[in-house]
């Protein structure tokens, strides 16, 4: 029952990733073809350079020159019509051939949109894993709380800072902690993964904590007032229940109403709705790496626009995409393992 | 559902919103702002600065990088404030054939730290020479500057004495400090203003006591044309610290951009929610009320949307397009109408059971009027409710694009100014007056409304609403 | 202080219950000083319209009034013991489920839909009894059994189960403790006509068989009739008349003009009626409910002293109460 919602559920992410890719390659082909010409006539100049010390005559190396970018145009299917021209591209990102980019480098030096971008991606993951696992659980503490007491100080009182932080961008945030806790109180790093030179060991390890707790901080005092909100209303709707009254009256004590019955009840809405609070969070966030000079995918969005490095910048987008879709398709693998209703099937 | 009805569904909404507090708070905020809007014309000190925040000669009399003014308040050391001194004592007189003007300003000095620049500006044409003489009040007299001005087209005269006279200030110290001092300074990093406005003694250079009091300063004009004309001199006064929220290292007055960005984020966030708020219970209501295979196609393209991510695509779309605020706007709505698509839909199968729809259908409604008579109507609520949830994250997504660099240069913004502060580095060099309130104004426009909202979502949803 | 004759064989005595909400427009009288009995083995049925204080009063004898609601006044007699004074907790551990245990409105929600059938009664089991595992699934079982529910069973969610299976799930769950009283709110309501004729002769079937005590609720007197020994009648948080099932629905008709309008608002499928009688007027407000008699606004028969003076409960026939000026003498 369960596979095959999960096979469902897979094979409907993996269509829609297909479709949005297909539609990038068409949104952005103009683009990227310009790119594509001006990275080839580079490549034939380069080559036309290096030979011209030699001995051939000038009018062998022009001749030369518009063979070898035939050739290459040939090779991206430059000179096929538009829509195949498109196919291929699409094709070409569905299996992560991102090309080259034409300005930024890897750490490794190579010029593959590939590396750099997976260079990236593993920082992301831990920067904003982390805050998401504190987020999450400060949030359900505090959720938890208030809907126990709905209405009363703590409740109204957190829910007025939910709205006060709603419309705070991250970034900005992130700029006043700098501020504030790098250059007037001088005890947190203003940016970075790590210090430089890197210390080796367990050394290197404390320093990397030490560099990711504020951009955590950061992300959690912004983010867990929205998780303690939506988690008050989900376990509040709960709490009204028939059963959770039936259950009262079959004798069992509080404790085990609230966090057996109600909060199990409660989980997969509200695993799901945090999941996916925190996967747009990530997505509309990850322009706040930058400020801290987190050079994970967020920056690489900075890099790539500030260098007009368009291969990057696609290749980037179209990872981002398949990693956003993946975290949805996880998200309702994790609701329906949590719902029986779901993962037992029957009649709802 | 009839006009009056809903008229009177609204104004029972009204009276449970009435009661809310942090919504009326809010409406509150939203009501400032608009004020605010209203009276920007009146509010602005620079008029212009809406079509020329980007032109660095239309703040060019600003101090660069100045705090507030209400920071002297808080700082022992009193900082020299900004001032025009428009109406001088004017002398014309001739002297062999020679035109001359002569403008004498009194400035009174009574702060601890002196101005950064002391500009002199005439308008006027020809080529004229200029004196520059400074009296302080220890006496003490100073040619700062003679120079020829050629003035050009643009018939502007400007003598600054930071760029102009730091010779002669080093000069005027060397007259009490000991030679090895003076010798020493490097003439492109000093400020003349600071020596002129010290104490004359040994030392000068490094303690830069303040002298206070009354300060002459006469600029002589010399027309050496014939149809030279020099008139309305005057004397800026470039402070330490400036207006309401200081300046930003472009010498732009800050408060005047965060007005201006007011009515960019307004237009932003709402315009966006309107649309895309619309769209989204359009199509919610229309895929529940047709069911079936319709209702699985426009909610398989609902999916598509869904699973974009939206900052990226907007990054990147803005990067390669390079949008107008307008195409932003357009841009934003073609994702974020999907927001309130899946509350709609299930709200709309449940009215499309009720049986008033049943029994317009059989008396023969069309299906536009039975949604946008019957059904539409009643989601009103809720969708005011979701508009003000979305115009904050509107605003957000602008401001963040902004910050990439990728705003609509024809206008100022919030993400726009904190761009340029990003970039310049006020974050490194503490200019909080730059970062902290365009921010803010993000985060109270935003406050505002998530205010409202909350208030809206706690009436619609009373099983939520604490007793 | 209304006279109600208590007795040694009762299971349950309510003494001048009273509770009241308190809501920010005021305070709501829902159940307003109001007494009766139930005897051992005795069905008592409670009616009335919607908003009566029925599902108030059912609750309240578990000692557990829904929020901002609570008891403010008398005594809920169970097994000879008050138990409104009783601590929360302990009421939980002796009181609710092991004297008097509630079958819920609506049995479709009232099962935890995440916890497996077997989950939901193991824990209830265990919460009060020290059993081993095998003990508690093997009483369990012979619940299940007991109201026609194979094993298996055990293992489904809630969700695997159709409306009638879930009602009997409560059922056996209800009953498994062996509780002195068994309220029965409206246990019938959201199933269909022939699932509702299994679940109440599956009732008056247990009844019999296990002796139990039970008081139930419902607005449907047809039910009603079937099902209760006395019927006891409630309006506007008060109660109008008590009375055997012959002296409410007999020949000699009810003695008190609410029940009567009540019971000829009821179609009936014998007698053919031209158009069905209805009860001008509605339910008071209960924030400010009327002077006097709470019915004299909507009675045809209503005297200037009712609107004056609150009538009181008085025994107009053996176990036949009656509150009302006019009907009483």
């Amino acid at each position: 029952m369960y596979g095959k919602y999960v096979l469902k559920r897979a094979i409907n992410g993996i269509a829609i990733y297909v479709i949005l890719i297909f539609i990038y390659s068409i949104l952005f082909n103009v683009t990227m073809e310009a790119t594509v010409r001006s990275q080839i006539e580079e490549v034939v100049r380069a080559e036309v350079m290096s030979m011209s010390n030699s001995t051939i005559t000038p009018a062998e190396i022009t001749r030369y020159g518009e063979r070898r970018k035939l050739e290459l145009y040939t090779q991206y299917k430059l000179d096929k019509p538009v829509g195949e021209r498109i196919l291929f591209r699409a094709l070409n990102t569905l299996t992560f051939q991102y090309g080259n980019s034409t300005i930024i480098k890897s750490s490794s030096g190579s010029n593959g949109v590939m590396d750099i971008v997976l260079e990236a991606v593993p920082k992301t993951l831990i920067l904003f894993s982390t805050a998401m696992i504190i987020d999450i659980i400060i949030g359900l503490w505090l959720g938890i709380k208030k809907a126990q007491k709905p209405g009363k100080t703590l409740d109204k009182s957190t829910s007025v800072v939910t709205m006060i932080v709603f419309g705070m961008p991250s970034w900005w945030l992130g700029m006043l902690m700098i501020m504030f806790f790098a250059y007037i109180v001088k005890i947190f790093p203003s940016g970075g993964l790590h210090s430089t030179p890197a210390p080796e060991g367990f050394a290197y390890f404390l320093d990397s904590l030490y560099h990711l707790t504020l951009p955590v901080i950061t992300l959690v005092i912004l983010g867990f007032w929205g998780r303690a909100f939506l988690t008050r209303n989900i376990v509040l709707g709960v709490l009204q229940e028939d059963f959770i009254m039936s259950a009262r009256a079959r004798g069992i004590p509080e404790r085990k109403v609230l966090y057996g019955h109600a909060m199990r009840t409660a989980a997969p809405p509200i695993v799901t709705m945090s999941l996916l609070a925190l996967l747009t969070s990530v997505s509309g966030n990850i322009v706040f790496e930058t400020i801290f000079s987190w050079t994970g995918m967020g920056n690489l969005y900075w890099v790539s626009v500030q260098q007009n490095d368009v291969p990057v910048l696609l290749g980037n987008l179209s990872f981002t995409t398949g990693l956003f879709i993946s975290g949805l398709v996880i998200l309702d693998l994790i609701y329906g393992f949590l719902d029986p209703r779901i993962k037992v099937g029957g009649k709802a | 559902m009839k006009i009056i009805d809903l008229k009177n569904a609204l104004s029972d909404f009204w009276k449970e919103f009435r009661k809310v507090k942090s919504g009326i708070f809010g409406l509150f905020l939203f009501a400032l702002f608009l004020i605010l809007i209203i009276f920007e014309p009146a509010l602005l000190q620079f008029p212009e600065a809406n079509n020329r925040w980007r032109d660095i000669s239309y703040w060019e009399n600003n101090p660069k990088s100045a705090p507030p003014e209400w920071t002297n308040f808080f700082s022992s050391k009193k900082s020299s404030t900004s001032s025009v001194l428009e109406s001088p004592e004017e002398k014309d007189s001739n002297m062999g054939g020679l035109r001359m003007k002569e403008y004498t300003f009194i400035y009174n000095y009574d702060f601890d730290l002196p101005p950064q620049d002391i500009i002199f500006m005439a308008e006027g044409n020809g080529d004229p020479m200029v004196l520059l003489s400074f009296t302080r009040p220890d006496g003490e007299s100073i040619d700062l500057i003679q120079k020829n001005y050629t003035l050009g087209d643009a018939g502007r005269l400007r003598i600054s004495t930071e760029k102009d006279s730091k010779l002669e200030a080093i000069d005027f110290a060397s007259g009490y400090e000991e030679y090895s001092v003076t010798d020493k300074l490097d003439p492109s990093l000093v400020n003349p203003n600071e020596i002129l406005f010290s104490k004359a003694e040994k030392g000068m250079i490094k303690s830069k006591i303040p002298l206070k009091g009354e300060y002459i300063l006469k600029a002589t004009v010399i027309m050496q044309n014939e149809n030279d004309i020099v008139k309305n001199g005057k004397l800026i006064i470039t402070g330490r610290v400036f207006g309401v929220l200081g300046t930003d290292s472009y010498k732009r007055d800050l408060w005047t951009g965060v007005l201006a960005g007011i009515k960019w984020a307004l237009l932003i966030g709402i315009l966006t929610a309107i649309i895309s708020v619309s769209l989204g219970v359009v199509y919610g209501v229309i895929s529940a009320y047709l069911g079936g295979f319709w209702d699985t196609v426009m909610m398989r393209i609902f999916e598509i949307f869904v699973s974009v991510p939206l900052l990226p695509v907007l990054i990147v779309m803005s990067a390669v397009f390079k949008p107008s605020i307008w195409t932003l706007i357009l841009m934003m709505c073609i994702f974020f109408w999907v927001g309130p698509v899946r509350t709609v839909r299930s709200m709309a199968m449940q009215i499309r059971e009720e049986t008033y729809i049943e029994a317009s259908r059989a008396l023969g409604a069309s299906h536009a009027r039975i949604i946008f008579k019957h059904m539409i109507p009643l989601l009103i609520p809720y969708s005011f409710a979701s508009m003000a949830i979305y115009i904050p994250g509107a605003i957000v997504y602008e401001a963040t694009v902004s910050l990439l660099g990728l705003g609509d240069a024809n206008i100022v913004t919030w993400g726009q100014i904190l761009s340029d502060a990003l970039n310049s580095g006020a974050v490194l060099n503490g200019i909080w007056w730059w970062v902290v309130p365009p921010g803010l104004s993000i985060a109270l426009m935003g406050m505002a409304f998530a205010f409202i909202g909350f208030a809206m979502d706690k009436i619609l949803h009373p099983k939520l609403r604490t007793r | 202080m209304d006279k109600i004759k208590m007795d040694e064989k009762n299971v349950l005595e309510v003494k001048n219950l009273k509770l009241y909400y308190n809501t920010s427009m005021g305070q709501v009288k829902a159940v307003d000083d109001i007494s009766f009995f139930l005897r051992k083995g005795e069905t008592l049925g409670l009616v009335g319209e919607s908003g009566c204080g029925k599902t108030t009063t059912g609750t309240a004898l578990l000692n557990m009034p829904t929020p901002p609601g609570y008891i403010a006044g008398g005594q809920i007699i169970i097994d000879g013991e008050d138990i409104v004074p009783i601590p929360e907790k302990e009421i939980r551990k002796r009181i609710r489920w092991e004297k008097i245990s509630m079958i819920f409105q609506g049995a479709m929600n009232c099962l935890t839909p995440v916890y497996t059938i077997e989950k939901i009664m193991m824990e209830t089991l265990r919460e009060h009894r020290d059993m081993t595992k095998d003990e508690a699934y093997d009483r369990m079982v012979k619940y299940l059994n007991l109201v026609g529910l194979p094993e298996h069973i055990l293992k489904k969610y809630p969700h695997e189960l159709s409306g009638g299976m879930k009602q009997r799930v409560v059922i056996a769950t209800g009953l498994f403790l062996e509780p002195k009283v068994i309220v029965c709110d409206e246990p019938t309501t959201a199933l269909d006509v022939v699932v509702q004729a299994q679940i109440i002769n599956l009732l008056k079937d247990l009844k019999e068989k296990l002796d139990l005590s039970f008081i139930f609720i419902t607005h449907d007197l047809a039910t009603e009739a079937e099902v209760s020994d006395r019927i006891q009648v409630m309006y506007a948080g008060k109660i109008a008349e008590i009375g055997t099932n012959l002296q409410v629905y007999g020949p000699q008709g009810p003695a008190h003009p609410y029940t009567r309008r009540l019971l000829s608002a009821t179609p009936k499928l014998h007698e053919k009626v031209e158009e069905l009688a209805f009860i001008p007027g509605t339910p008071p407000d209960l924030l400010e409910p009327p002077t006097g008699c709470r019915f004299h606004l909507r009675c045809d028969v209503s005297m200037p002293q009712c609107r004056l003076e609150e009538p009181p409960l008085v025994e107009i026939e053996p176990d036949h109460y009656i509150s009302c000026w006019r009907c009483s003498r």
